[in-house]
């Protein structure tokens, strides 16, 4: 079969080559169409239920995403409240609100809200707060007694200790926010700011890691691809040869992505790697052709022969490990995140595809290679194994030894291993699920540090809303129908039928909700009453009332108590260190009540009537920013939104205030009717990390199973198959452990790592079983024999391909990217610790049951030979 | 003349001219008015005349919708009383009847031209008079687009005005402030009728942009004097608009001196608010 395919490529090269380069031309025409998406929001499906009502919260309470920008002052004294460092942001703020793109009149900081005082008893201004900057130190310290009696803004607009100022820039397209962020860095050099200035937020660490991205992909991958090059000329000392596995994975990472976005996936965070993965995982087959190749050929011999021979004998090997390979990646598809679900699926084809090309487009292209450059290639590298002195030949004295210590020390490496397993299985206990897209940057990166400087003044820049909504009662209509009847029910009975008119007011009374539907209503009622007779006017009086009733008491969030309730809820959460602040309507009633009222403290509180918090709020109404109110409560008052502040953005912390949250409630049970729920790119970042761990379990347990009867299939044993399993157990259990060991939180990189390992680090036992298994029988059924013939080529093979794609990953570990680098470090430790466990483990394994393995006689009967010998 | 006017159910009944009086009578004033181009002063003094100062006193009921820029709706309702005094001293009262959770809530105004104008806001639900700081005057009035400033119009000597253009049927006047740094805009231009010396649309622009416009949508003759019966106040920025409706307006009515004080403001003048 093999030798079929290999005969068939090199006699049809030309046909072969054209089509490889059709394939490529034809999908790499679509690469051009690249659409990048770096929206975490986008780890969950456009239909999830959490994403879909955060969305909805965005929209009811005019959210925006938001750009935070800090200015921190040395002053030691007087902190950011010095004119020149008011006047630097007075002027900041300004040229902000100019920028396209940001949302200018929600632009919140000191030169851009009011001031809520009360000037003399009797009379309170809403008056900006610094309109123009302050001149004098004293008018600055007059600004910062001010700011410090307002709650709303004290640690969000400028920090405690007034070291810090704030501007909050909310944006109209979160992909805007690197532009926009970039230009605020220019606008604040050249206004020469004594302050160090700081930019972050989330949609800024997105959009910056969007092209920094951009730019691993132009580096990292190129870089990934010289490395594994150079790496193949050293062990196979002829460039033209090596130039074959490099076309091949440049054609596989073309093709791949070109199919990607040619079916309209957007580039992800996720499949930004795909040519990073597959680089190293397409020259993989081809060095094993490769090392056969050049271990077999002979001077004098046929290349086109040699090369049929090789594809025979490997065919087999090369299609099983590109499917494990594949399956391993495929088993994301799981995974109940979008882009790990095309990541997965289309390096999973990527890899099938470096299959196909490893066994036609490899043989074809040795076809046409002048017998001349495979003669010197062959030399070179018999020559360097002769003398001793190439790298090589240490390799192969290193890879000797190592088979010999294998198999005379199984049992004493068994039980090592065993010992290293039960670290391992300590260190999975150890693991902590966490992540923090602002962490996707390394700790030096700008955004790191701002992040870090910027939380450790302010209440916090990472946001999370806690939305209550008033659900009791059915909807207000069905309401309104209910509480009428009997009035129109007594009306008919007095003698004036009302039905029809009733029926055809509230038709014409439609508005946009239930509650711009009531206000309609009483309007066209109001306006009825001035057209009837006394009679009939004291019955629509009678249905006014009940509208009036109705509407009043569908005010929810106007209702005192359940102001007071928001306000204990805020406290506990701050009280107790879970948040670095909260905001709600409850605060913003009780800043405009103490102000009406007293000043004092002690009026920082809720009125007692409704009516008394319907007129704070129409106090509030008559500011400056007016529409600020409906970032804290639904224009029909029936639900509100606690914005809260949390300095970290990790996903631990984020539960905590979960936690927190429910343990209140369930001590202090919510007020009647109303329910909870949670949004906010925090909230839903932990969201979709939950589905990434489950999903992942899933995908890794599939991958285990689906891999695990591939391995029974291939090798027609179940104690084989076994066998074939355990450097890939191991291994994953190993890298998993050391994580959990060293501290590294269980992130999306790492999640997504955890299945596809798992196809990967099956590749070199199967390779080494399979040959072992052909070297037994080629040596009579003497498994010593065979197992010290398997330590020459087939183990230098396996030993090369570890060094090859291990050192491949290595320009990862440069990027400013985390998850980058977590994939380097990975990938090249999955290679590494697999490679060293397939060549101790396995030995050491059949070397202790030798009759588990080659029958009860150690020499063994010439019909045990593999299931695939007989096949060939 | 001064800006937008909120609530322009007065006018100068003897400048006015009823519509339909025909092409001639429209083609004379118009020749007569470019001939003796009145000068600014008394262009800007007619226009507030119209709009402010109509009869000795009125009566107006408004209904105001507030409509946001992301399509948010408000309702309020309310009655405004209004009584001239000496040397362009006014006195207004606005007393809310819906949304009910505002009712009895009543704004009252001592318009004193050459001195701050007094402001207070009685809120019935917290039982107390909130005196509006007169740096606030062009600050939202009940959360709409309307400024506490439009609702008794703006002093004419605040600001400086020039006649820019004289058309076939406005006066257009270009007017900045002497102190910019009281208000947030640069300069206001508007278009006064000439028929009617009602101010149809004030346009207030800064970094030479329009960001906020009033529209006078309708005129009726109410007791021989125009009245703008439907006003739009649009802010451009945001792109929210109040739309405001007055119903049932008349002048002349006798209304005394009492009803403005103070004490009004706990106990509303039901004898005057209700129709």
């Amino acid at each position: 079969m093999g030798e079929t395919i290999a005969r068939f490529s090199i006699r049809r090269h030309r046909w072969v080559f054209g089509s490889v380069l059709a394939l490529v031309v034809a999908l790499g025409a679509w690469i051009p169409h690249i659409a990048i998406d770096t929206d975490p929001e986008n780890m969950l499906a456009a239909e999830q239920a959490d994403r879909v009502f955060d969305a909805s919260i965005d929209e009811r309470f005019d959210l925006y995403d938001t750009i935070v920008v800090g200015l921190v002052s040395e002053r030691a004294d007087v902190g950011i409240y010095h004119p020149e460092s008011l006047a630097g942001l007075h002027a900041l703020t300004r040229r902000i609100q100019a920028m396209e793109g940001v949302v200018a009149n929600e632009v919140m900081s000191l030169a851009t809200v009011d001031n809520v005082e009360q000037v003399v008893p009797g009379i309170i201004s809403f008056d900006w707060l610094m309109d123009s900057p302050p001149e004098t130190p004293e008018a600055a310290a007059e600004l910062r007694a001010a700011v410090e009696r307002l709650p709303m803004f004290l640690g969000s607009l400028v920090s405690e200790d007034g070291r810090a100022a704030g501007i909050f820039v909310p944006i109209e397209d979160k992909n805007d926010s690197h532009r926009i962020a970039t230009r605020i860095a220019t606008a604040a050099a050249e206004l020469g700011l004594a302050e160090a200035v700081h930019i972050t937020g989330q949609p800024v660490a997105q959009d910056t890691f969007g092209v920094q991205m951009f730019e691993q992909m132009a580096i990292s991958a190129p870089l990934a691809g010289l490395l594994i090059f150079a790496i193949m000329v050293y062990f196979f000392r002829s460039v033209p040869l090596v130039m074959a596995p490099m076309l091949l994975a440049m054609a596989t990472v073309i093709a791949t992505m070109g199919l990607l976005i040619g079916l309209g996936y957007t580039v992800h965070i996720m499949s930004s790697m795909i040519p990073i993965f597959l680089m190293p995982i397409a020259v993989v087959d081809s060095v094993h052709v490769m090392s056969n190749f050049s271990d077999r050929y002979r001077q004098g011999r046929d290349p086109r022969q040699v090369m049929a021979e090789v594809i025979q004998e490997l065919y087999k090997p090369i299609v099983f490990t590109s499917l494990t390979t594949s399956v391993g990646f495929a088993s994301l598809i799981l995974s109940p995140i979008p882009p790990v679900q095309v990541f997965g699926a289309f390096v999973a084809f990527g890899v099938l595809l470096a299959m196909v090309l490893s066994l036609t487009f490899l043989p074809a292209y040795v076809a046409v290679l002048p017998a001349r450059t495979i003669d010197r290639m062959v030399a070179r590298v018999h020559r360097h194994e002769r003398e001793g002195s190439g790298g090589d030949c240490r390799l192969c004295r290193f890879v000797a030894a190592v088979g010999r210590l294998a198999a005379r020390h199984g049992r004493a490496l068994l039980v090592l291993f065993l010992l290293l397993l039960g670290v391992a299985v300590y260190g999975i206990t150890q693991i902590q699920i966490n992540d923090n897209p602002t962490r996707w940057f390394k700790a030096s990166h700008d955004i790191r540090i701002a992040d870090r400087v910027l939380n450790a003044h302010f209440a916090g820049t990472y946001e999370a809303y806690l939305v209550l909504e008033d659900r009791a009662g059915g909807d207000l209509a069905s309401q309104l129908a209910a509480q009428a009847e009997p009035v129109l029910v007594e009306a008919r009975e007095a003698g004036v039928d009302l039905q029809d008119d009733w029926r055809r007011l509230l038709a014409e009374s439609r508005g946009d909700n239930a509650r711009a539907t009531l206000d309609n209503l009483m309007f066209a009622i109001d306006d009825r009453l001035f057209e009837v007779d006394a009679d009939e006017a004291r019955q629509w009086e009678r249905l006014l009332a009940v509208a009036e009733t109705l509407s009043s008491e569908a005010l929810t969030f106007q209702n005192p108590e359940i102001l007071r309730y928001l306000a204990d809820l805020q406290a506990h959460l701050e009280m107790g260190g879970y948040v670095g602040k909260a905001n709600s309507l409850a605060d913003l009633v009780r800043t405009v009540n103490r102000e009406l009222v007293s000043g004092e403290a002690a009026d920082f509180r809720i009125p007692d009537s409704a009516a008394g918090v319907a007129q704070a709020i129409l106090s509030y109404q008559s500011s400056h920013r007016p529409g600020d109110l409906w970032h804290f409560v639904a224009d029909d008052y029936r639900s509100a939104n606690v914005w809260l502040q949390l300095p970290s953005g990790d996903n631990q912390d984020m539960q905590r205030v979960l936690d927190a949250v429910d343990a209140h409630v369930a001590a202090n049970p919510l007020p009647e009717g109303l329910a909870l729920e949670w949004a906010g790119s925090t909230y839903i970042n932990l969201v979709w990390q939950g589905e990434m761990v489950e999903g992942m379990l899933l995908a890794l347990l599939s991958a285990f199973a689906v891999v695990f009867l591939m391995m029974i299939g291939l090798f027609r044993s179940f104690w084989y198959g076994l066998l074939a399993m355990l450097p890939l157990t191991f291994t994953v259990s190993f890298i998993y452990g050391v994580m959990g060991l060293f501290g590294k939180d269980y992130d999306m990189p790492v999640a997504v790592l955890s299945a596809l390992s798992l196809g990967l680090s099956v590749d070199f036992a199967i390779h080494f079983i399979q040959r072992l298994r052909e070297a037994v029988t080629e040596a009579g059924g003497d498994w010593r024999e065979g197992l010290s013939r398997v330590f020459e080529e087939p183990a230098r093979a396996i030993t090369r391909n570890a060094i090859v794609i291990a050192l491949g990953f290595t320009p990862l570990l440069v990027a400013p990217l985390v998850p980058y680098v977590t994939v380097g470090i990975f990938l090249a430790g999955i290679m590494a610790v697999s490679a060293v466990v397939t060549l101790l483990m396995l030995p050491a394994v059949v070397a202790t049951w030798p009759r588990r393995f080659f029958g009860k006689t150690a020499a063994v009967a010439p019909d045990a030979g593999s299931a695939i010998d007989k096949e060939a | 003349m001064n800006l937008s006017r909120l609530f322009r159910h007065l006018c100068a009944a003897r400048h006015a001219l009823l519509t339909g009086g025909g092409a001639l009578a429209l083609a004379l004033i118009t020749g007569s008015a470019q001939a003796q181009a009145p000068d600014v002063t008394e262009i800007v003094e007619r226009a507030n005349q119209a709009s402010f100062y109509a009869g000795n006193d009125g009566r107006s009921e408004a209904r105001m919708r507030i409509i946001d820029g992301s399509g948010r709706e408000q309702v309020r309702q309310f009655t405004l009383l209004r009584r001239n005094g000496e040397a362009g001293r006014q006195r207004y009262l606005v007393a809310f009847s819906r949304p009910t959770d505002v009712r009895g809530t009543v704004f009252l105004v001592y318009k004193n031209p050459g001195a701050d104008d007094d402001r207070w806001l009685y809120l019935p639900g917290l039982d107390l008079v909130r005196r509006i700081a007169p740096g606030d005057k062009r600050t939202s009035f009940v959360g709409s687009h309307v400024f506490y400033e439009d609702v008794s119009g703006r002093h004419l000597e605040d600001d400086t005005h020039e006649l820019i253009e004289t058309t076939a049927e406005h006066y257009v006047v270009k007017s900045t402030p002497k102190n910019p740094g009281s208000v947030e805009f640069a300069e206001f231009t508007t278009w006064i009728d000439r028929d009617t010396w009602l101010p149809m649309r004030s346009e207030y622009a800064r970094d030479r942009r329009v960001y906020r416009r009033m529209t006078i949508q309708e005129v009726q003759q109410i007791d021989g004097y125009p009245t703008g019966t439907r006003m739009l106040m649009e802010d451009l920025d945001s792109g929210g608009h109040t739309l405001v409706e007055f119903r049932f307006s008349a002048y002349d009515l006798g209304i005394p001196e009492s009803v403005f004080t103070e004490r009004s403001l706990r106990n509303p003048p039901r004898q005057w608010l209700e129709r």
